[in-house]
């Protein structure tokens, strides 16, 4: 197995903390918030994240094949999920210890709720605006209604975080390793 | 194959010795601990079963608001206030306003104000559903209930139960008046109740309901009354509904014509509403996940519990609905020692496994082991450890008796007679019959010989989980008081296996224990002086308890091991 070669592209703008574990070719877009305690894994490609994404503690993401891992703009991840999923979309949300596999592939607006694993046999995807809850992971559509409230208490947190996260956080600069 | 004790409550029968345990009836009687009440008034033992419940209070278990008595029936049993049940997921609905108006790009034009603009509507956080799906929004983010409430007085249902109600009304009043007198003489025969509740109980029993067959002891009460049905019966004028039951199904209520056609143009499971979704509702509701409607949430109640016999309160809740304590708790274990029971050999089977498994990366198989080493195996004798712990703050003489099972001669000869025989499981069991004393419970700084204790633990444990011989203790001695340590006492004892046993290791057993009451100050320590006790009141109190060891392993299946690798 070839050794995984570290490189971080970190913009600027993001704030990624001292303790994240990082390995492979990762990007960062701006404005992303990366708390402590969090994993980010490109074992075997690399992995792409948008702006905006606000990325919680114990948070697992991970890519295994050798294809890139788009992730888009806006996206949260909550505490302990752990995601596989070859693309996402912006504006979704991935609650509590949700689990998704890498047969998924995940659209925008979509909710995965709490404690849900999306492990589907075959190659899937999720359309836009789908909600996903309860123990069995049942599927229903949303109809969008709030969404500008949510966008905007998404971008209010994500202006909280990057003023607070700093003051008690050591955080990561530069490039490289 | 966990062991364990089971308190037997007699629920106010004649006897008071329990069935035995190998009788299926048996089961229902014994119960565990912390599920026991015991009534000081009558110092007896009360279950779940024998109590008597009545509700203290409602509450809406959303806003945790106490609903009055009064005003749960005018509310039909409903939260007034802002709470409803998502019809989807059953999670509670928020009030939230509606979105800004959308500029087009996507991105925002102006700050979105803190209170919202209408129109409101209920929103799911668990599923997102929201209430414009139905077409229920609001104007004013409060008062809901009120804006709801026209809404439901016009649906089709609650008018036919209206019309139905003005329709027996005038029948029901003339019903009951003429029979008024026949009702009074009736409940003077039936016996004198001095509990209030269950007078009410047979009063509502006993009174008049048209068309139904009344109830009577006595023959002469029965004429008069016969003689009201049948003039009843006569007048009763025929009742028209409003809609034509054919009809009704258009309406939303489902059923007819409406199912058919859905089932016939059904594309997914989903579109049908679940069991769970729809039995909530009053009436019945369309069959369609789409037009089900928000809930208001039902309300809880908090129950109080009674003796059955002196009707002495036993559990009073607080009359505050978030608050979980009880305003009286009089719960057995604060009167009862606890009983545990534990086989020493499956503890040490336990800690083997788990020590070999750490030391071993392969997984091998150890489930024959388990059963074959840590069950009962039959024609052997295992020791068996009881720890009682005294919840009193004086100290109690126990006393243990083992009830004689009277295991009844086989009753079908013949072919399997002998295997019948061993089915009831002949065992036999040796506990110290000596009363030994538990000492009273107190706080933890208070017991001497602390310090030491927790220091021999860690030793005592290792020496156990990797099956060294414990020094302290000789090892003859597994019949007797093993130990005593702050409120614990563990007494030993032995159960033999005949060599053709089957079945469960289950035996009465009657557990009687002295304590002295009235006592002006809590005692402190357990060095009380016997003399003492001569002064003040000395009370017994008896129980019957069920211990369940286990399953027996049989014999064929253990000489069967050799053979398998």
């Amino acid at each position: 197995m070839a050794p995984i070669r570290d490189k971080f592209t970190i913009h600027s703008k993001a704030i990624v903390c001292q303790d994240v574990e990082l390995k492979g070719d990762i990007t960062i877009g701006s404005g992303t918030i990366v708390h402590p305690k969090a994993t980010i894994f490109a074992v075997a490609g690399p992995i792409v994240i948008g702006s905006g994404c606000i990325i919680e503690e114990s948070a697992i993401i991970v890519n295994r094949r050798k294809e890139v891992m788009r992730i888009g703009d806006d996206n949260l991840f909550e505490i302990g999920c752990r995601i596989e999923a070859p693309s996402i979309g912006f504006f979704n949300t991935f609650s509590t210890r949700s689990r998704v596999h890498h047969t998924v592939r995940i659209a925008s607006f979509c909710v995965i709720g709490a404690n849900c694993v999306l492990a589907p046999a075959d190659d899937d995807t999720l359309s836009d605006y789908t909600v996903v809850y309860g123990p069995s992971a049942e599927r229903r559509t949303w109809t969008g209604k709030g969404k500008i409230q949510e966008a905007d208490l998404r971008r209010k947190h994500a202006e909280y975080l990057r003023e607070m996260l700093p003051k008690f956080n050591r955080l990561r600069r530069g490039d490289g390793t | 194959m966990v062991s364990n004790v089971l308190y037997h409550c007699p629920c106010l029968s004649a006897s008071s010795v329990p069935p035995p345990p190998h009788l299926e009836s048996s089961g229902y009687s014994f119960h565990p601990l912390h599920t026991l009440f015991f009534c000081e008034e009558c110092d007896a033992v009360r279950c779940n079963r024998c109590v008597s419940v009545e509700v203290s209070g409602y509450y809406c278990p959303n806003c945790l608001f106490e609903v009055p008595s009064a005003s749960v029936r005018a509310e039909k049993n409903r939260c007034a206030r802002n709470c409803f049940m998502c019809p989807n997921c059953r999670n509670t609905l928020s009030v939230v306003p509606s979105d800004p108006p959308d500029a087009g790009d996507g991105r925002l034009s102006a700050p979105i104000s803190t209170v919202g603009e209408p129109p409101f509507f209920l929103y799911c956080n668990h599923c997102r559903w929201d209430s414009s799906e139905v077409g229920i929004t609001f104007e004013k983010p409060t008062g809901l209930a009120a804006q709801l409430q026209k809404l439901e007085d016009y649906a089709p249902e609650s008018l036919e139960f209206d019309r139905l109600k003005e329709h027996f009304e005038p029948i029901l009043r003339a019903s009951s008046l003429s029979s008024s007198s026949s009702v009074a003489p009736s409940i003077s025969h039936s016996h004198h109740h001095s509990n209030p509740i269950t007078a009410a109980a047979s009063a509502a029993l006993a009174r008049d309901i048209p068309g139904v067959a009344k109830y009577t002891p006595h023959a002469r009460s029965g004429r008069p009354s016969g003689k009201d049905r049948s003039a009843n019966k006569d007048e009763m004028p025929e009742y028209k509904s409003r809609l034509d039951i054919n009809h009704a199904s258009t309406y939303g209520s489902g059923g007819g014509d409406v199912d058919v056609e859905l089932m016939r143009r059904l594309e997914d499971v989903s579109e049908v509403a679940s069991l769970e979704q729809r039995w909530n509702y009053s009436w019945s509701t369309s069959l369609e996940t789409r037009d089900l409607k928000p809930l208001r949430i039902p309300l809880h109640s908090k129950r109080s519990k009674r003796c059955p016999a002196c009707t002495h309160i036993l559990i009073k809740p607080e009359q505050k609905a978030q608050s979980v304590r009880y305003k009286i708790k009089l719960v057995a274990a604060n009167y009862l020692p606890a009983i545990t029971v534990a086989l020493p050999h499956q503890i040490e089977m336990l800690g083997h496994i788990s020590a070999e498994a750490a030391k071993r990366s392969t997984k091998a198989p150890v489930d024959d082991d388990k059963d074959t080493r840590g069950g009962l195996q039959a024609g052997k004798t295992y020791p068996f450890h009881m720890s009682l712990t005294n919840p009193l703050y004086d100290p109690i003489q126990v006393r243990l008796s083992v009830q004689r099972m009277h295991v009844a001669a086989a009753v079908n000869s013949g072919e399997g007679g002998t295997i019948d025989k061993a089915r009831r499981p002949p065992f036999a069991i040796s506990i110290p019959t000596t009363p030994f004393s538990v000492a009273p419970f107190a706080e933890a700084w208070e017991y001497e010989d602390d310090e030491e204790m927790f220091g021999l633990d860690d030793d005592e444990l290792e020496a156990r989980l990797s099956g060294r011989e414990k020094e302290p203790k000789p090892k003859s001695k597994t019949v007797g008081i093993l130990e005593k340590r702050a409120n614990v006492t563990v007494v030993g004892g032995e159960v033999a296996l005949g060599k053709e046993a089957r079945g469960e290791v289950k035996f009465n057993m009657l557990v009687a224990y002295t304590y002295r009451s009235d006592d002006p100050a809590p005692s402190e320590g357990h060095d009380i002086s016997p003399s003492k006790k001569a002064a003040l009141e000395t009370k017994t109190f008896a129980f019957y308890t069920v211990v369940d060891l286990g399953n027996i392993i049989p014999k064929e299946e253990a000489r069967a091991d050799p053979y398998d690798v």
